[in-house]
């Protein structure tokens, strides 16, 4: 482990989750952590910044060398001394992960993004939904919420299915009245779990094409853990997405990281 | 840098269309024509004691009202016109001088009459019709829609003078506006101007929304402050942009754009200074109403053109200021639904990077979304994807 002065942290504070990673000076992830969000962004990153320092046997923040805030609430992170935007993050974050990857699906929890890699780990082009919230994080909790199931067990409960029912509507809103019309109507519900991530996957396809994303593909963000949606994904797009070695939620945090470290030696 | 004097001024006169100057030039007897585009000439608004104010739905919120009547897929500025109008924001209007130069203005138009938005016994709409294609007899038939709907009605309602000499008049008055707003303009092409893109976009709009006579003095007294303004030492942008597309009215758009470390040197938009800001160089021997017509159609770079002169005229122009302003990136950007740009910008900024070389961020935009944290991230990583390609760049030369 390095002297205090060389870590390079990060906080990635989400829309619905948190997450703070220490670097040491070769890049290697010395601590990292992921807490639900809370309203107030300051308040969210303050709580991830005391625990991953825990974590990483320091006292404060104050130990640390140079801080980089990203995500949604990037612009509240108290003790940074810069933000970075999540694209240009999750970007860097899956480049020193695996360099063979070439673009990225990102579905966080308020947003989905495709984003496209340039060789040095830069965004090449990249593309996001409008405003609402069709085919995000908060779009699965809300399906999740329906079926009465947590994600994980969503996500398992689409595998299963033979057939796929097609959810028509995008809206949050729209769709989980729409489920509990096909609920009521007996349906199978592995089935309608299935045409749910089937729309998100055609949603994410979407923005994958206009980021200009053609081969090696890979999904970062919450849902990327989520099986189901990776298979309806490689389905519509026709392509195998690259599993990666690091937690995908961690992503724009470790690219983040990265900036900090090249933005640190820079200054030396 | 020091604020401009004036810079507090400026922004609440942006607050309400009826604004402070609009107010005091009606008690002096001042005839309000509210218009919404390019194609309505400004100057034949700026005759006798008429003056033009080029509307805005400043304060508008949900636009539901606008949207039952012109449908979800109508243009956001046409709509928050219409929802501004029934929520009673235009009263003040003598007249609403409106060109069919787009079918979703020329509804909000149609919109005005048929909800009477407005109570005065001598308020009238407009709809002139407005060519798509510059030749002699198209001008012709502009000319004469001018004469028609909006000078012959002037004189006949309110006893306007439309002579050749009060629009040669007025038009002096328009080019001293445009002389001022062009210095400013020119002052962001310094490679760490005295001006911000947000202070700029303030004071076109206010030369667009405020009685020339009565804007006039305060623009002058910028100008000069300008002139003696120190920039920072240290440039708080981190790149520059330049903006091309359709109406934006929101100097706040440009605040955010330039919260997220661009500053905006250009403006290539409806409502900005490319095309509206020229001089209108009339000869004396020839009529003045036909030449401003077709300095009109000459300059527009309005999406509804689609010969191929003025496709090509729109491309090379957003190449040229990108160029001549020193920016490193273009923002093609478009309301929500407006037809026109919407098929623009889908095609033209893949030919601004693939076959001009330019770094382009495409937008496709609400019309009050100062506050969009998607739009601020968006607009984030084009600067930073800028940045980044200027330190390799640097990192290449330097070896």
């Amino acid at each position: 482990m390095t002297a205090p002065s060389e870590r390079e942290p990060i906080c990635d504070v989400g829309s619905t989750y948190t997450k703070a990673v220490i670097l040491d000076e070769n890049g290697k992830m010395i601590a990292d952590t992921t807490i639900r969000s809370k309203i107030n962004s300051e308040q969210s990153a303050i709580a991830a910044m005391a625990e991953v320092c825990e974590k990483a046997g320091l006292k404060d923040s104050k130990e640390l060398s140079y801080l980089i805030g990203t995500g949604y609430g990037r612009n509240k992170v108290p003790f940074a001394d810069e933000n970075i935007s999540e694209i240009s993050c999750h970007a860097m974050g899956v480049h020193v992960t695996d360099p063979t990857v070439k673009a990225i699906i990102d579905i966080g929890g308020q947003d989905v993004k495709g984003i496209s890699i340039d060789t040095d780990g830069t965004v090449k082009n990249f593309a996001m939904n409008d405003k609402c919230a069709a085919g995000t994080g908060r779009f699965f909790e809300a399906m999740a919420r329906s079926f009465e199931l947590t994600l994980p067990e969503f996500s398992k409960l689409s595998l299963t299915a033979k057939n796929v029912i097609p959810i028509t509507a995008q809206c949050t809103v729209f769709a989980e009245s729409e489920v509990i019309t096909l609920v009521g109507e007996g349906k199978a519900t592995d089935e309608i779990a299935a045409g749910i991530e089937m729309a998100v996957a055609k949603r994410c396809f979407v923005m994958a094409k206009k980021a200009g994303a053609t081969d090696s593909i890979t999904l970062t963000g919450g849902c990327a853990k989520n099986d189901g949606l990776k298979e309806a994904i490689e389905h519509v797009l026709k392509l195998k997405v690259v599993n990666l070695k690091t937690d995908p939620q961690l992503m724009g945090a470790l690219g983040a990281a990265e900036y900090a470290r090249q933005k640190g030696m820079a200054k030396k | 840098m020091k604020d401009l004097k004036h810079l507090i001024f400026f922004e609440k006169l942006l607050e309400n269309a009826d604004n402070e100057l609009v107010r005091q030039a009606q008690k002096e007897g001042g005839i309000a024509l509210g218009y919404t585009c390019y194609h309505m000439p400004e100057v034949l608004l700026n005759l006798g004691n008429c003056f033009s104010v080029r509307l805005r739905a400043p304060n508008t919120g949900s636009i539901d009202i606008a949207t039952y009547y012109m449908s979800n897929y109508t243009c956001e500025y046409a709509r928050a016109l219409v929802e501004r109008g029934i929520e009673g924001g235009y009263q003040f209007l003598d007249a609403m001088i409106g060109v069919d130069a787009c079918s979703m203005m020329n509804r909000a138009m149609e919109h005005f009459e048929i909800l009477q938005v407005n109570d005065k016994p001598n308020f009238f709409v407009s709809h002139c019709d407005i060519p798509f294609k510059v030749t002699d007899y198209t001008l012709d038939s502009y000319v004469r829609q001018m004469e028609v709907h909006v000078l012959d009605e002037l004189n006949r309602r309110f006893g306007v003078d439309t002579s050749d000499e009060a629009i040669r008049a007025a038009v002096k008055e328009h080019n001293e506006v445009c002389a001022i707003l062009t210095e400013i303009g020119q002052m962001r092409k310094a490679d760490n101007p005295v001006v911000t893109g947000y202070e700029y976009h303030v004071l076109n709009l206010v030369s667009f929304t405020c009685p020339k006579k009565l804007i006039l003095p305060y623009l002058r007294e910028t100008l000069e402050e300008l002139k003696t303004r120190k920039p920072d030492k240290k440039p708080a942008f981190r790149a520059r942009v330049a903006i091309v597309g359709s109406e934006i009215d929101d100097p706040n758009l440009t605040k955010l754009i330039e919260g997220c470390g661009a500053l905006v040197v250009s403006d290539r938009y409806c409502f900005g200074s490319t095309p509206g800001r020229e001089i209108i160089e009339l000869a004396d021997d020839k009529p003045a109403l036909p030449q401003i017509c077709l300095h009109v159609m000459q300059h527009s770079e309005c999406a509804r053109y689609i010969a191929d002169e003025k496709v090509l005229q729109r491309r090379e122009t957003a190449d040229r200021l990108a160029k001549e302003y020193k920016a490193e990136g273009i923002i093609y950007e478009q309301m929500k639904y407006c037809d026109y740009w919407g098929f623009e910008r889908a095609l033209v900024s893949h030919i601004m990077h693939d076959e001009y070389g330019w770094p382009v961020l495409s937008i496709d935009r609400l019309y009050n979304n100062g506050n969009s944290g998607q739009l601020r991230t968006r607009v984030q990583a084009f600067v930073e994807s800028l940045e980044i390609k200027r330190i390799h760049k640097e990192a290449e030369k330097n070896g």
